[in-house]
């Protein structure tokens, strides 16, 4: 299936429609794979329109990846370049997909890691040095004419979907498009379409069918899509984890044994607390009094935060360095030795802390995650995600810092998601260093140490409890600090 | 909550250099992380750029050391959530003064933790017919003798006697400027317990000079450093704040 002139619109896309609900556990273990479809089918069969059926049917869905096999040529060699040129070079072989690299893609993916996907120019049948990076799907669709055809790939699959097309109506549909799409003489299309298409079909796509777990005709197949959205729907269900509650509370809840969690102790929850100044004192009491004025409580907001960073710079690396100054003199000295630093804020309200810090990291990238709770049990959902290129890259993550950001630790569910996105990423949990105003102590960061315990948390103070404050708020379940300082973000942006 | 009491001299920790400090000296938790700052700013190597942001983030902290020796007073306030909250309240009206014209630089730092904080200057040059420090001029707020005054200069270093021309160039890189300017404050009518002297680098015979004459001036001082050199620059120091930061 060698396309020539016209560039093919993207078929790898990442579909957010409602977020991502927790895919973890309360010990901060991943409970929730992404849930995995391949559908393969015959060039022309119409998968991508199944694909796409899907994601339109599931509605209001979590957010969907569509990974395409093209998307996974091999690089090519010189040879195989004029091979292909000259329509020479059989596409719809097995051996022309980077069949171990698919796999690993799709592994990471559906295990909740980042991917960095190939991406392939068709203008120039070959893949390029740069990568598209995905992360975050809770369900994955894979499609492609040998999506069924290695076992490394049909091993991570949940579900296996054979698109079966009647050949005269895929030819019809090949030369259809190859003309209007890809300006393609039919002479052409036909003898390739006899040279390569034919024989692969009957040799490895049609086979690969008797893996399937269900096959889809090629047309007419509404009845079929709504089967495998009914069944993906009480798949997620089965599989959504809901604790926010219990994070909020853990002390009201019993473990499986049958045993309360105890009430943890300050020691237990190993907080780096800000040392309680005068001015710290005297800041705390500005930001907390309901009388302030705005323009007081942004700027003792902005110099709390400044202080927190600076103090929560301690936990980055120091090596020695000696440096020669002005005088000549040697100066045996020290050195920040972190290969990489970000700051990530968890949106709103960890951009509050964003000045303070850009005034201690003037030159590093900062990121951002969108968390928000949702629904009637408030459980938080990942909305969007913009991640520095140090945390993209697995590479990169194990060696950098991550400074996260957020106004406060109150049931700690948006902090427990976006410490859990990090881990994902591949940075080192001993390389998290959270930073917060107010942590509530009778709140849910106890949980959030138990599930991380080399992760540093450096806060401003520490609050004793935490009160339901649900009613009169639509219904949602809503916590509020005591005695607190109210809402950060409503009272440092609105 | 029980308002803290301001900072004891026991937290004093750089004694390397001058081992015991006196009692009215006050330096910032010798850290690593501050160790690396002071290591970028003493590097020749370091451009103005850093040298400017590295500097600031030095100074914020000095500043901010130096508040908490302001006093408070207790203060109950109602929180949103309407639980009431025991904390303290600022008490003192504060200034800052800036000896030029290196002193200025630290404006921009006082600044950004004292929110349009009133700043007085002082120009002090050696007198050439006597060679002692004297004041050519000064600008104060009306009211700084009912006021805290945070006095700003970025290195303490000695008093030099006559004769010796380095002091021609470098005078804010002795103690003859900074006590000329208390002098100059006391005659002002700022009692001298309500002074506090922020710098970044103090050699110890300024700091034993200065502390000897004006006991009760408290002195924040980030790095004690080892000494001067026969030119009277500091050692290791970072050469002239003011020439780095405003003139290379």
């Amino acid at each position: 299936m060698p396309p020539v002139s016209v560039k093919p619109p993207p078929k790898n896309t990442v579909l957010v429609s409602h977020g991502r609900p927790p895919w973890y556990d309360e010990r901060g273990n991943h409970t929730m794979n992404a849930f995995v479809v391949g559908i393969a089918g015959g060039s022309g069969s119409g998968k991508t329109h199944v694909a796409r059926q899907i994601v339109r049917s599931l509605g209001s869905i979590p957010s969907v990846v569509i990974l395409s096999q093209d998307s996974f040529y091999k690089k090519h060699t010189e040879q195989e370049l004029v091979d292909a040129f000259a329509n020479n070079y059989d596409f719809d072989h097995p051996s022309s997909i980077d069949m171990d690299s698919f796999a690993e893609c799709l592994k990471d993916l559906k295990e909740c890691r980042q991917a960095s996907v190939p991406i392939y120019d068709f203008t120039t049948h070959q893949r390029l040095e740069e990568r598209k990076y995905l992360y975050g799907a809770a369900i994955i669709l894979t499609e492609g004419i040998m999506a069924l055809q290695d076992a490394k790939l049909r091993a991570l699959y949940d579900l296996k979907v054979f698109v079966h097309c009647d050949s005269d109506l895929m030819l019809a549909r090949r030369i259809k498009r190859d003309v209007a799409e890809r300006g393609r003489s039919v002479d052409g299309i036909l003898e390739q379409y006899l040279r390569f298409v034919k024989p692969s079909y009957d040799n490895y796509v049609l086979p690969s069918q008797a893996h399937a777990d269900l096959i889809v005709p090629g047309s007419n197949n509404q009845v079929a899509i709504e089967l495998i959205c009914t069944h993906i729907r009480r798949k997620l269900d089965e599989r959504s984890n809901h604790f926010r509650a219990k994070m909020a509370t853990p002390h009201l809840y019993t473990t499986p044994s049958g045993t309360a969690i105890p009430e943890s102790t300050l020691d237990e929850l190993d907080l780096t607390i800000m040392p309680q100044t005068r001015q710290i004192q005297g800041i705390f009491t500005i930001l907390r009094s309901k009388t302030s004025s705005k323009q007081d409580f942004i700027f003792f907001v902005d110099r709390l935060s400044t202080l927190l960073v600076e103090h929560a710079s301690q936990f980055l690396p120091y090596a020695s360095r000696s440096v020669i100054t002005p005088t000549e003199a040697a100066f045996d000295g020290k050195t920040m030795s972190a290969k990489h630093i970000c700051g990530v804020s968890i949106l709103r309200s960890g951009g509050a802390l964003e000045r303070g810090f850009r005034r201690v990291f003037n030159n590093v990238p900062m990121g951002s995650l969108l968390v928000q709770s949702h629904g009637e049990d408030g459980e938080p959902l990942m909305l969007h995600s913009m991640l520095p290129v140090c945390v993209r890259q697995r590479h990169l993550a194990k060696d950098t810092f991550v400074f996260l950001l957020d106004a406060q630790i109150v049931t700690g569910a948006a902090a427990f998601m976006a410490v859990r996105i990090l881990l994902d990423h591949g940075v080192k949990q001993e390389n998290i260093i959270f930073v917060t105003f107010l942590v509530a102590k009778g709140g849910g960061v106890p949980i959030l140490r138990r599930a991380f315990p080399h992760m540093k948390i450096v806060t401003g103070d520490v609050d004793p409890a935490l009160r339901d404050d649900s009613q009169g708020s639509d219904g949602k379940q809503v916590w509020a600090m005591l005695p607190g300082l109210g809402q950060i973000g409503d009272r440092y942006y609105l | 909550m029980a308002p803290v009491p301001p900072p004891q001299p026991a937290t004093n920790q750089s004694t390397s250099q001058m081992d015991p400090l006196p009692q009215s000296v006050f330096t910032l938790p010798q850290t690593a992380q501050l160790e690396a700052l002071y290591t970028i700013i003493r590097s020749k190597e370091t451009r103005r750029g850093d040298f400017l942001f590295y500097s600031d983030r030095i100074i914020r902290l000095l500043v901010e050391e130096g508040l908490n020796h302001l006093p408070v007073v207790k203060k109950v306030v109602e929180t949103p959530t309407g639980a009431t909250y025991e904390g303290v309240g600022f008490e003192g009206r504060i200034c800052g003064v800036s000896i030029l014209r290196a002193g200025e630089a630290m404006e921009a730092g006082l600044r950004e933790v004292c929110r349009s904080v009133r700043i007085g200057k002082i120009l002090i040059q050696r007198d050439e017919e006597t060679a002692l420090p004297k004041l050519f001029y000064s600008k104060f707020p009306q009211d700084i003798a009912s006021r805290y005054v945070l006095l700003l200069d970025p290195m303490l270093g000695t008093f030099i006697p006559v004769g010796i021309d380095a002091f021609l160039m470098h005078p804010s890189a002795t103690g003859g400027s900074a006590m000329k300017a208390v002098e100059v404050l006391m005659e002002n009518g700022v009692p001298e317990e309500r002074i506090i002297f922020i710098n970044l680098i103090s050699a110890p015979e300024g700091l034993r000079n200065f502390c000897g004459k004006y006991p009760q001036v408290k002195v924040i001082t980030g790095w004690i450093d080892e000494g001067l050199n026969e030119k009277a620059y500091i050692i290791p120091g970072l050469g002239d704040f003011g020439e780095r930061r405003y003139c290379e």
